[in-house]
């Protein structure tokens, strides 16, 4: 199944106090494309949803998400296949600094 | 029970800071979202609970509610456009899908109504919740009037709902504000809408300079205790209301200019208001760098200007439509600024203490500073039905009044010999400054 690595900069929002320092959240989920990746993360954390995806389920426009090190071109409908042994990196993006 | 207020909410990009008001003066004694950017802060007057808007940026608008005074916080659900749904722009751009930019005002129901709120966001839609914030659901009655396309945002990329007055004497009777949409009315929850007329706008074109719907009232507060009687701080200049945000006069003598963002209402005479004008549109700057607090008390025949404990060196303090805000008592006013300052009367604002209020260093050594976008000043707790029935605080016939200074409880800038750990790092940005009428 594929690993979800979840950066610092977002798994710091599943702790109690959001401004300690954390490390990444690894996670392995089941899933054959980003989307039903994500939403079994989610359903392992569902708080996390609302930090990574809008109300219309596209990741937010500063968030990315790489499969494999590539960044996941089509944020609204994330159909891109994702391997069985595929790792999904969630992180920000650092634009704006 | 006294309608005064001890306690001032600050909601700023660095997190949000309560000061109290002690025998010594106002110290700041809390802290919840250290390092996070909150926009807005909120007492719901009918049970005192907190709710604290947050912008994450990368990661969204979170709200947060706390039962017990900042202590403990949990978070709640924040609205949601429905699918399918979007806005205009207004200027030529095709419309946007809509999604959540921002938490702009929240409002109570009224007593009779536990667990409603309204909530005003970015892109411009007014929402409902019936449940204490757990779930919202869009007011459709605003949102698909075919008007709303022509919104436009003031500012930011989209229109706002800054401003949510619910009329005491009826919850069905909404009056809402919008950056750029004007101001409307419902008189039935939300469903049925009138537009306010009489506002213009002389920096539009010709054609759309008496629109309505193109006017941008960047606040509009009502007096609670004769709530047909509104003020609005326009972009274009000062207006005030009479019947219930239905027709709109200009006030011509406003000084010592007509723009800003803030106004704040006297909650039992609606003749009085307060204002923190800059110099005009194309220069948001105080007038002459002079930081000022304009008050009148004549229904806007005349402004004098308050300045005593604000900075007397050149000030460029701009204070957002948000960052001034009164109590219950019409005495203890509030309002911080884009430098991250916070000042407080006492006394409305009328001081005869000497000595500019940075120079109180006195004062300051009992104050830790916090940072600052956004302050709110927390009444004690009320019923509901006493809102509009506020009197002035009784003052003890043994202690004469003694005008009161503004006090400066955050710097705007730590001075050179000052430890930065004490003084708490500044935020740069204060956008909201709110006295809470319970």
């Amino acid at each position: 199944m594929p690993t979800v690595v979840v950066a610092p900069a977002i798994a710091r929002w599943l702790t109690a106090e959001p401004g300690s320092s954390v490390g990444e959240r690894t996670c392995v989920v089941s899933g054959d494309t980003v989307r039903e990746v994500l939403d079994a993360l989610f359903a392992a954390y569902p708080m996390l949803r609302g930090y990574v995806v809008d109300e219309r389920g596209a990741l937010r426009h500063h968030v990315v998400a790489l499969v494999d090190g590539v960044a996941v071109a089509d944020k609204t409908r994330l159909a891109e296949p994702v391997a069985a042994d595929a790792e999904v990196y969630l992180c920000q993006a650092l634009s704006g600094g | 029970m006294t309608p005064v207020s001890d306690r001032v909410l600050v909601s700023t990009k660095k997190g949000l800071f309560t000061a109290d008001r002690g025998p010594a003066g106002w110290s700041v004694s809390g802290v919840s979202f250290l390092g996070e950017n909150v926009t807005l802060a909120y007492v719901d007057p009918r049970d005192g609970g907190w709710f604290a808007a947050l912008n994450l940026g990368h990661f969204g608008v979170k709200l947060k509610f706390s039962p017990d005074a900042g202590k403990t916080w949990e978070d709640r659900a924040v609205p949601a456009y429905p699918d399918g749904e979007v806005v205009g722009t207004a200027d030529g751009k095709p419309p946007q899908p809509a999604t959540l930019k921002l938490i702009w005002a929240l409002e109570s129901g009224a007593a009779t109504q536990p667990g409603r709120l309204w909530a005003g966001t970015l892109p411009g839609g007014l929402f409902r919740s019936d449940d204490g914030s757990r779930s919202w659901e869009l007011v459709r009655g605003l949102w698909d009037r075919p008007e709303r396309m022509h919104w436009m945002g003031g500012g930011a990329d989209h229109p706002g709902i800054h401003s949510i007055l619910r009329d005491p004497r009826d919850p069905n009777v909404l009056r809402v504000a919008v950056s750029c949409g004007g101001a409307w009315i419902s008189t039935d929850g939300g469903t049925a809408r009138e537009v306010g007329t009489g506002m213009h706008a002389d920096y539009l074109p010709p054609e759309l300079r008496l629109d309505p719907v193109a006017q941008d009232p960047h606040i509009m507060r009502h007096c609670p205790a004769a709530p047909d009687r509104l003020w609005i701080q326009h972009h274009n200049g000062v207006f005030k209301s009479a019947d219930g945000a239905r027709t709109w006069a200009h006030v011509p003598n406003a000084a010592p200019s007509g723009f800003g963002f803030a106004v704040a209402v006297h909650p039992t005479d609606p003749d009085t208001a307060w204002f923190v004008p800059a110099t005009k549109d194309e220069r948001r700057v105080p007038v002459d760098g002079k930081l000022v607090v304009s008050r009148t008390r004549d229904g806007g025949a005349s402004f004098e200007g308050l300045r005593e404990g604000l900075p007397t060196e050149p000030a460029y303090d701009i204070v957002y439509r948000h960052a001034l805000a009164i109590d219950g008592t019409g005495e203890r006013l509030a309002f911080g600024s884009t430098t991250g300052g916070v000042w407080l009367t006492e006394d409305g604002g009328d001081r005869s203490v000497d000595g500019p209020l940075r120079e109180r260093r006195g004062r300051r050594s009992r104050t830790r500073r916090p940072a600052g976008q956004a302050a709110a000043v927390e009444q004690p707790q009320q019923p509901h039905r006493e809102r509009c029935q506020v009197q002035p605080r009784e003052r003890p016939q043994e202690r004469p009044h003694r005008p009161r200074p503004l006090h400066h409880v955050k710097l705007r800038r730590p001075r050179p010999h000052q430890c930065v750990g004490e003084t708490l790092a500044l935020a740069p940005l204060l956008l909201h400054v709110q006295v809470q009428h319970v």
